[in-house]
């Protein structure tokens, strides 16, 4: 049997609309009593139970000071000089990953933390594009003093 | 000896195996795959796949092997599927982990829980159409549910043979939530309708989070009976949460114990998904049925919160009408990424955990409906 | 191994969080030690953990490798665990030696589920951080540095 005449055969109308009121009824009701809860409580309680509320103590970061020291480590300056001729060959302003992918390629020992460092002393500095550049007025001015 | 080896080598997998068993090892991995390389459901899809690797090793008939044949041991942790042990089990961890507040805030919401259990009831009538026995119509209908515990419940009680495909389809479904739903919630809504903003829910106080599972137990029990062992477990796990004097109990209900029931579950389910079961037309069937009947409660919870905004000062917006198929949380997060979509400062996910949590209670109503009239 | 609620409370993610909600993150957030030029995510991944700084810096580099770097304390990396679309839309690269927090996607699925208001106070503030970084992924550039 097939169809409607399947449906009707085994009361499948009469099942569907009966589940989904039982179904609907079971939930209004418990969304109607659901929502009485806090009312009989409130009552219960003879006054209005007061919620706390949540503190919203911003605690400020304990953030790393941003480093433009301009006594830069003597490894640092080393590594600089050859990070600066890797900037040059790439061109600026440059992407990030590749001077790391760069430095890596050519052998320099722990480029992560040597570009770390040059981030830190401002060496490098970002532009306004996601890209990066070599601050050479804080190279003229270490240099100067 | 030549003898003796030919006989071993006559009853190794490869030259028991069939066609059949090797679409089903595919199938088995494919699972596994959207598992593990796409992430949908992985804590369900790897268990059911790698079950299915399981079911679909050929082996000698009467050997004690095959999850069908008794005293083995597939059959023996198979009995919690098919004795409807694990479902309620499932429900007393979830209940364990959710929190009913967002519902209780705002109880009104509910009805869209209601709303999606349609989805159920019309796949029952197509699957009645198409010529499927009601036992088996009201198992398939229930995938609309999207709830594979109580997909399986239903389909353990009338329709046994059925377990395999109908699980698979619903875990299936559920997992494919981000897939399916966001193309309906878009369809049926305009952009004005999905920027709508809900209002901030109230504060909910532990007494009435500890009355609601009590309360909803009564009431809901006592309207559908037949719902006792899904949502008798399901209130309870919510007492022992928040309650707090049996933090311990909570807890194992929320972690070790749903985790320890999801693995056997998950696994021997897989492992039910037999070729010989399997593969045939009528499962074919179920998984368009399915899909349709997940297709219907989407869309009926979105247009059902539409017609509430008729009626209701504060509006709602409409595709939190579409979390109130189960599938919890994650189509709440599907309201929450396709609302996101529009407008990023828009947090809906808050407020579409009320009609998933309801959708739980709804199709374990809608469940013991179907059970209790296919008993009659 | 979880954290203790104290390290939670000092992160900005978590700050106006009460006691009994940073308990319920604490079991899910796991520190985690990272070496230099240790990759934490790849870009076009599924995102499946997301990480909150203790120490350490560390770059984020999006498309056309475009980049910023990260090295406060409490800078968040793979917001894409918790946000669409769910996969990394940067690779995050460890260039010193840190240590990071943890946690897993599916653990925060969890927590949404069983505390929907706390899971919700934190995807909005995830939310601003994603706003703020949305220019790294689109094209529409402004200096910053987090």
């Amino acid at each position: 049997m097939f169809g409607f005449e399947a449906i009707i055969a085994h009361d499948g109308l009469g099942i569907s609309v009966i589940g989904i009121s039982i179904v609907f009824v079971s939930l209004i009701l418990l969304s109607f009593a659901v929502s009485r809860i806090h009312k009989l409580i409130e009552l219960w309680d003879k006054k209005y139970t007061s919620y706390q509320r949540v503190k919203k103590t911003q605690q400020k970061d304990q953030k790393t000071p941003s480093v433009s020291d301009l006594a830069i480590p003597q490894d640092v300056q080393r590594a600089s000089r050859q990070f600066k001729l890797l900037i040059e060959w790439i061109g600026e302003p440059f992407p990030l990953p590749k001077l790391l992918d760069l430095s890596g390629k050519c052998g320099l020992s722990r480029p992560h933390s040597t570009v770390n460092e040059l981030l830190k002393c401002e060496l490098i500095i970002p532009d306004e594009n996601g890209y990066y550049v070599w601050n050479k007025q804080l190279e003229e001015k270490r240099s100067s003093t | 000896m030549e003898n003796l080896l030919i006989e071993f080598l006559s009853n190794t997998g490869f030259a028991l195996a069939d066609y059949r068993n090797i679409i089903m090892i595919l199938v088995g991995i494919t699972i596994i795959y959207l598992g593990v390389a796409k992430q949908y459901e992985p804590l369900l899809l790897v268990p059911i796949g790698f079950g299915m690797l399981i079911g679909n090793i050929p082996v000698i008939k009467d050997f004690g092997l095959g999850i069908y044949e008794s005293g083995s041991f597939l059959n023996y942790v198979y009995y919690g599927v098919t004795h409807d042990i694990y479902p309620p089990l499932i429900f007393l961890g979830i209940g364990a982990l959710t929190d009913f507040s967002t519902m209780l805030a705002r109880p009104v919401l509910m009805l869209l829980g209601a709303a999606a259990q349609i989805g159920i009831f019309t796949t029952f009538l197509g699957a009645l159409a198409i010529g499927f026995p009601p036992n088996e119509a009201a198992s398939i209908g229930i995938i609309g549910g999207a709830d594979g515990p109580t997909a399986i419940f239903l389909t353990a009680m009338l329709a046994p043979r059925l377990i395999g495909p109908i699980a698979v389809a619903a875990y299936s479904y559920m997992a494919l939530v981000p897939v399916i739903q966001p193309p309906i919630m878009r369809l049926l809504t305009t952009r004005k309708e999905r920027l709508i903003r809900m209002e901030e829910p109230r504060e909910v106080s532990k007494k009435e989070k500890i009355i609601f599972p009590i309360v909803g137990f009564l009431l809901c029990c006592f309207l559908a009976p037949a719902a006792l062992p899904l949502l008798g477990m399901l209130f309870f796990g919510n007492l022992l949460k928040e309650c707090v004097v049996v933090e311990r109990l909570a807890k194992t209900a929320r972690t070790s114990l749903i985790d320890i029931v999801t693995i056997l579950l998950g696994v021997t389910v897989g492992a039910s998904t037999q070729a010989d079961v399997f593969l045939t037309r009528q499962s074919i069937g179920i998984f368009a049925l399915g899909a349709f009947s997940f297709a219907i409660a989407t869309a009926a919870g979105v247009i059902f919160a539409k017609i509430m905004n008729l009626f209701l000062r504060k509006k709602i917006n409409p595709l939190i009408g579409a979390a109130g198929v189960s599938a919890v949380p994650n189509s709440a997060r599907v309201v929450q990424m396709v609302g996101q979509k529009e407008d990023p400062t828009n947090f809906l996910l808050m407020h579409a955990m009320a009609p998933n949590i309801s959708g739980v209670i709804g199709s374990a109503i809608a469940a013991a409906i179907l059970w209790s009239f296919m008993s009659l | 191994m979880s954290t203790d609620i104290q390290t939670l409370k000092s992160l900005d993610l978590f700050a106006g969080l009460n006691f009994g909600e940073l308990e319920q993150i604490a079991p899910l957030m796991h520190p985690m030690k990272v070496t230099e030029g240790e990759v934490l995510t790849r870009k076009g991944e599924i995102a499946s953990t997301f990480f909150i700084i203790l120490s350490g810096n560390f770059m984020l580099s999006f498309n056309e490798e475009r980049s910023f770097t990260l090295h406060n304390k409490g800078n968040i990396i793979g917001l894409s665990t918790v946000v669409s679309p769910f996969r990394y839309t940067a690779t995050a690269v460890a260039l010193t030696d840190g240590l990071v927090l943890f946690m897993q996607g599916q653990e925060f699925l969890r927590l949404v589920q069983s505390n929907s208001a706390l899971g919700d106070k934190i995807m909005r503030k995830i939310n601003e951080i994603v706003l703020e970084r949305m220019p790294y992924m689109t094209g529409t550039w402004e200096k910053r540095r987090y």
